[in-house]
């Protein structure tokens, strides 16, 4: 499900990554070269951004696994550090790992690498915010309101017959 | 598909000339791939990310997909500096960080940059990022670039 939905919808299927690995806590995917997506036209290197949206896209996929699916989580802040730029016409490899999560935050660190996982291009950390979805919990205060009005109603029917 | 630097430098110099940043943007691949646009306002840059559907993270909101807005305001942050600082290459991105604010709905989304410090090696830039109002931020950002 998360596979589909991260590969398959807006800027996932743009972009045309492959999820590689799913795990609770972990996720790595699989991203081919692209002409499109060039930031230094002089030398064929890939923009940046990408690489924010891969590491932003895993590290958000890996923060939903740990959670259920009532619980959505925005993205608070991510700093990357790039540690030499990508090599032209290579793929990029990417991992996601939540290292803690409390009550309301989960953290996640990130790496993109291509031919040596160990000599990364860049590295990143995220926190997420663990918030219920409003449509959810409307809908579940809602059903409780009403199993509560029909509970009164049928007592009070009951009584009656009586 | 490769470019030679000295059509960098003649989109350089045309761009500053002209007063028109999109020149340099049309000259970055990524910046067609997600749609960036700038334009000159009061003597500042606004660069703008027009909604399209490439672009969608949450389809069920909709809201721009948070790695679009980062992409997008790191692009904006190395335009304004072929734009505005006095450098002849493409600056090579350090570091970068991202607050988002609000969620980025599926509308317009506008950025100014501005050059904090420039030395003679690291330029240090700082983006903020809105919507409807300005003075609603949706995001803001930080980086650093090498220069030389």
């Amino acid at each position: 499900m998360l596979k589909l939905a991260m590969e398959r919808t807006g800027h996932g299927a743009a972009l045309g990554f492959e999820i590689t690995k799913v795990e609770k806590g972990e996720v790595e995917l699989l991203f081919p070269y692209q002409v499109e997506v060039v930031g230094n036209p002089l030398t064929g290197v890939i923009h940046g951004g990408v690489i924010v949206s891969l590491l932003d896209t895993c590290c958000g996929s890996a923060a939903i696994t740990i959670l259920d699916s009532r619980v959505v989580t925005p993205t608070m802040d991510l700093r990357l550090d790039y540690m030499h730029p990508a090599e032209p016409f290579q793929p990029v490899y990417v991992s996601a790992k939540v290292y803690k999560h409390t009550a309301n935050v989960i953290f996640c660190r990130g790496s993109a690498w291509q031919g040596d996982r160990d000599n990364p291009i860049a590295h990143c950390v995220a926190t997420f915010m663990k918030v219920e979805t409003s449509s959810i919990s409307l809908s579940s205060v809602m059903t409780r309101q009403i199993k509560r009005l029909f509970r009164s109603k049928s007592a009070h029917l009951v009584k009656e017959d009586e | 598909m490769i470019e030679s630097s000295a059509s960098l430098q003649a989109k350089l110099a045309n761009a500053r000339a002209l007063k028109d940043p999109q020149q340099l943007l049309d000259f970055i691949p990524y910046a067609a791939f997600i749609g960036a646009k700038a334009k000159v306002k009061d003597n500042s840059v606004i660069y703008c990310l027009d909604k399209r559907p490439s672009n969608i993270g949450n389809p069920s909101l909709p809201a721009v997909h948070g790695g679009v807005i980062g992409g997008f305001l790191e692009l904006s942050a190395s335009i304004e500096i072929l734009y505005t600082a006095k450098v002849q290459a493409i600056p090579r991105v350090v570091d970068f960080s991202i607050d988002y604010l609000r969620p980025g709905r599926y509308r317009t989304i506008y950025a100014s940059c501005e050059v904090l410090r420039q030395g003679r090696k690291l330029i240090n830039v700082s983006v903020l990022a809105w919507q409807d109002n300005q003075s609603m931020p949706i995001a803001t950002a930080r980086c650093h670039f090498l220069i030389s």
